[in-house]
């Protein structure tokens, strides 16, 4: 799985490793010289990307995961999701226009929010490339983007879920949506049982972003979307990126 | 790729990127029916597609990664190119080899270092030999 | 500026929608040449309009950069048995969006 492990950088401080002290990589190679030129021939200036790089700092799955408590706890909202929700979301303070005014260029501004029943299961998947409500969730995570989840989710589902730990009866519809448009999609699970008194901010922390995906579902004591972490070789600095590495880093 | 030995390691490696069919491809006289189908299929339309059950991991993003994904959100934010041409179609033009074989991002980056060459924006000797430049700069051999 | 642009938010059926919801719907099995994003899987299969979506460029026009022909997407719910003939489960479904020229009406 690890095969890009390179020696060298073995654990010793993964999260930080010097930048340069391992060979740069084609790709790097490549990304610095499409970036120079585009910025040198002015398809684009340092400072649009600058101020691109800044929004994505800002995005990741707890915006989601808000969005859900308060759709739990406030019937009325949750109309409000049901019926427009990218107007919804910014009762959470999350504006799909952002970073340019029309939106990113790839997300566009149509989330459609898909509700669980006691009888219906959602999950999400883009069997095409990986479309993904980023405004609301932040980046896809690694797993999503593979042609092994695309292939397998649309064909082989209720096994796909078994192998993230999510076994559902036969009883219980599994609806999985093929994001392969431009709607943006998130689901908003069934609230657990024996959460009756909690606070949004209680609730919030057992929506994790398996959970709106729709591979996991909230449950008591679960308040983080546990896999394997790839580390990567020269990570984004003091970036809060990765919504899940994000969540291993801080256990 | 000055010595000759690992050019011919190069040429054979990249001669065995062929995941369609492992056979001796010399004469290909008659390419019909479903094997016509299978090359020109869409390499990202996946779904329903056989694989074997695997570990799903997370990926810490790398740096390059990052910049790659907001270069291309960029180009679009600017009008150079749009979502549909970009993350959907140019990944798919890259051919089936290169879209099952490289990161995902690696894909991104791959079509956008194209498109520029495409639409006249990069002529393709200033794109090589700014590539030969950043190699030098960071003492890549 | 940019090309890009959010489709036309349109929850409700549009007066000039061909489907509306409950209408069931044949996708068209064409031939692949190049791109597309009718996926291989629901090609000729019988779905249900389960929602009218926005109006946008067609995916066809747009990945060549064509100032391209707008029509209105659908989600469509297609039955899991209808596509994978070992599948086991009655009820489950499976939804993705279609453009409407990829849809051909059936008779109920």
């Amino acid at each position: 799985m690890s095969h890009t492990h390179t020696p060298g950088n073995g654990g010793a401080d993964p999260g930080h490793a010097a930048p340069m002290v391992e060979e740069i990589t084609d790709f790097e190679v490549l990304e610095i010289a499409v970036r120079e030129l585009a910025i040198e021939h002015g398809l684009f200036t340092a400072e649009d990307h600058r101020r691109f790089t800044e929004w994505t700092e800002t995005i990741g799955p707890a915006a989601g995961s808000r969005l859900v408590a308060k759709a739990w706890t406030d019937p009325a909202f949750k109309a409000r999701v049901m019926e427009d929700a990218v107007k919804a979301c910014k009762e959470i303070g999350i504006d799909w226009a952002e970073p340019t005014g029309f939106g990113t260029p790839s997300d566009y501004m149509n989330l459609r929010v898909l509700e669980d029943t006691p009888t219906l299961h959602h999950v999400i998947v883009c069997t095409l490339c990986s479309c993904y409500p980023r405004p609301l969730l932040g980046m896809s995570p690694e797993w999503y983007r593979t042609t092994n989840y695309r292939r397998r989710l649309v064909r082989w589902p209720r096994q796909v879920l078994a192998e993230f730990g999510l076994i559902l009866p036969p009883e219980v519809e599994v609806r999985i949506e093929d994001s392969n448009q431009k709607c943006r999609f998130m689901v908003l699970p069934v609230r657990p049982e024996g959460t009756e008194n909690w606070t949004e901010e209680q609730l919030a922390e057992i929506v994790t972003r398996d959970c709106m995906i729709g591979v996991a579902l909230p449950r008591l004591g679960r308040t983080a979307d546990v896999h394997p972490v790839h580390k990567a070789r020269r990570p984004v600095q003091g970036s809060t990126h990765s919504g899940e590495a994000r969540h291993e880093r801080k256990e | 790729m000055s010595a000759r030995n690992e050019l011919r390691h190069q040429q054979e490696l990249i001669a065995s990127l062929q995941p369609a069919l492992h056979v001796p491809q010399n004469w290909n006289y008659e390419v019909d029916g479903p094997l016509y189908t299978a090359y020109v299929h869409p390499p990202h339309d996946v779904g329903g597609q056989f694989d074997v059950p695997v570990v799903y991991e997370e990926k810490e993003e790398e740096q390059w990664e990052l910049d790659t994904y907001v270069t291309c959100e960029v180009l679009g934010w600017r009008g150079v190119w749009n979502s549909e041409e970009r993350r959907r179609r140019a990944d798919n033009d890259l051919g089936y080899a290169l879209y099952v074989g490289v990161p995902y991002y690696g894909r991104w980056i791959l079509s956008a270092a194209r498109m520029l060459v495409d639409k006249n924006h990069v002529p393709l000797t200033e794109l090589v030999e700014k590539i030969a430049e950043v190699k030098s700069r960071y003492g890549k051999k | 500026m940019a090309r890009s642009k959010p489709p036309e938010n349109a929850l409700n059926t549009p007066a000039n929608a061909r489907f509306k919801v409950g209408d069931r719907v044949r996708v068209k099995d064409l031939p692949n040449l190049f791109y597309t994003r009718t996926q291989m899987y629901v090609r000729g299969i019988v779905g249900t309009i389960a929602a009218c979506t926005y109006q946008d460029v067609i995916p066809e026009d747009e990945a060549f950069n064509r100032d391209g022909r707008l029509e209105q997407y659908y989600i469509v719910r297609f039955r899991q048995k209808d596509l994978w003939p070992e599948y086991q489960f009655d009820n489950d479904t499976v939804q993705t969006e279609s453009p409407e020229r990829w849809l051909d009406p059936v008779d109920n």
